[in-house]
């Protein structure tokens, strides 16, 4: 019976609604071509190194026809691989992250949080708005560009949710989920470094930083570090969102992992399905 | 004493009074799922917002789920492709373990708060199963939208499933165990043994907070 605690789950480990940025540029700074060329050939040593040591990336495919519809409806081909990087970041939780948030909770008071989880939702609002424009859902860009409009300029930067009061909801979008209503299907489940994922998704993260202004803030000003500390406390933020949730999944699933799996499938399928099935009118009901 | 005693008897007899209302108007409530889900969760709520102990509330609530859920169903449901691999014992087990860990999931989702509300929504169909969308106000807690499956299989309405976000508890929920028994070479033993583990556990949690 953990469905309802796992939806949040899917989002857990990602901040700010599932993205995680990584600003461009700050590799530049102080780094020559050289140290950089060494330290490319020691990423790849590592990579080689890691591929080397998993014993197994894919799964075999079952024969049995139980197991094979199982395992057809599990999409996840790359289990081996994908529940490695799945244990490795629930130790990162267990020992940096999660200790982390459980400060941030204690130390700073439920408001507080409240507001800087709408300046973030709010700071997400252009990515949101690109996609929704990309996904030809007009009524939803146009939410999504008035939140932007009304919280960054009366609700001070995003702090107060003013949108909100005003008759404008916020709502989720991202890459992965305008790819799919293009028709792309989701290809094989994923479990990335930020949380679940798949193919698609995954890709549609990668557009979705390129979709963020934020990556986009020139250096100097202190604007590069506003941005990491910004990105990073999305992820404490966003963890800290689920401190109850993720520690009844780890006490109650007997498989964590595929809990996760399932749960993520499904929120992802309906939300698709709702981003589908928005067929609102772009003006105002009495203006119909 | 006597006023426990006392209380214990007005109370159950109202709990008597429910269950038979509840008994005598199946055929009128199969017909309107929200007044099932109305009745089902005022009572729900109105035990977990009652100034009572946890292990009291759990008291209560087994017998109003087993009367309003069909757990039986959901069970068979999670178990997927093993419950026909399942010998007949370990399938009763496997129920019996399950209603424990069903309830205790409703405690551990609802029993600590106070002042849980909840609103009805809209009524949709979709095949022989009615979906009935609720909003969950927990106190501290932004609103959940969970919508609830009703179905009419057994000849009264029970609930089959909640869908929370677009997750299906109990689609989940067997992604959970089938991986599980998957994973422990398809011995359905290694379920039971990790349920009656679980249910210890929790038990364990509960008494020692008492």
């Amino acid at each position: 019976m953990q469905a309802h605690r796992t939806k949040a789950t899917v989002t857990m480990i990602s901040g700010r609604n599932g993205s995680r940025l990584r600003p461009r540029g700050q590799t530049r700074e102080g780094s020559s071509a050289s140290c950089r060329f060494r330290m490319g050939k020691a990423g790849l040593a590592l990579v080689f190194l890691s591929v080397a040591g998993c014993s197994g990336i894919k799964a075999p495919v079952p024969t049995d026809p139980d197991s094979l519809a199982e395992y057809k409806a599990a999409n996840d081909p790359y289990e081996p691989l994908n529940r490695k990087t799945f244990n490795l970041t629930m130790k990162f939780d267990k020992w940096a992250l999660r200790p982390v948030a459980k400060a941030y909770v204690w130390t700073v008071p439920r408001p507080v949080r409240n507001s800087l989880g709408n300046m973030i939702t709010t700071m997400n609002e252009p990515s949101v708005f690109f996609n929704d424009v990309g996904a030809g859902k007009p009524r939803r860009a146009g939410d999504a560009f008035v939140r932007w409009c009304l919280n960054m300029t009366v609700g001070i930067g995003g702090l107060i949710d003013v949108a909100k009061m005003a008759g404008y909801p916020h709502h989720d979008n991202d890459a992965g989920l305008t790819l799919a209503n293009w028709g792309i299907s989701s290809g094989p489940y994923l479990f990335l470094p930020m949380g679940p994922s798949s193919f698609r998704d995954g890709i549609g993260y990668g557009i979705d930083q390129g979709l963020s202004p934020w990556n986009y803030v020139p250096r100097g000003y202190g604007l590069i570090s506003f941005n990491w500390a910004y990105n990073m406390f999305g992820v404490v933020h966003g963890r800290s969102e689920h401190l109850d949730d993720l520690d009844a999944l780890e006490r109650d699933a007997l498989d964590p992992y595929a809990t996760i799996r399932s749960a993520y499938q499904q929120q992802r399928k309906a939300q698709a399905e709702a981003l589908k099935n928005d067929h609102r009118a772009t003006v105002p009901a009495w203006y119909q | 004493m006597i006023f426990q005693a006392g209380r214990r008897i007005v109370l159950g007899s109202l709990a008597l009074a429910c269950a038979g209302l509840l008994v005598s108007m199946p055929a009128r409530a199969a017909q309107d799922p929200r007044t099932f889900i109305q009745t089902f969760g005022n009572t729900l709520v109105s035990i977990v917002n009652s100034p009572i102990p946890l292990g009291e509330k759990k008291v209560k609530i087994l017998p109003l789920v087993q009367q309003n859920v069909d757990i039986d169903a959901i069970g068979r449901f999670c178990m997927g492709r093993y419950w026909k691999l399942a010998t007949p014992e370990q399938r009763q087990t496997y129920l019996s373990l399950f209603h424990d860990v069903l309830v205790n999931t409703i405690i551990d989702k609802l029993g600590a708060y106070r002042g849980v509300t909840f609103t009805i929504g809209d009524v949709s169909k979709s095949g022989d199963l009615d979906a009935v969308q609720t909003t969950l106000v927990l106190p501290q807690q932004p609103p959940a939208d969970v919508k609830w499956i009703v179905s009419y299989e057994s000849g009264a309405p029970k609930v089959v499933d909640m869908v929370g976000e677009g997750a299906s508890l109990r689609m989940t929920q067997r992604g959970d165990y089938e991986a599980y028994v998957g994973r422990n070479g398809g011995d359905v033993a290694s379920l039971i043994k990790a349920l009656k583990k679980q249910v210890a556990a929790h038990t364990a949690a509960a008494t020692s907070t008492d």
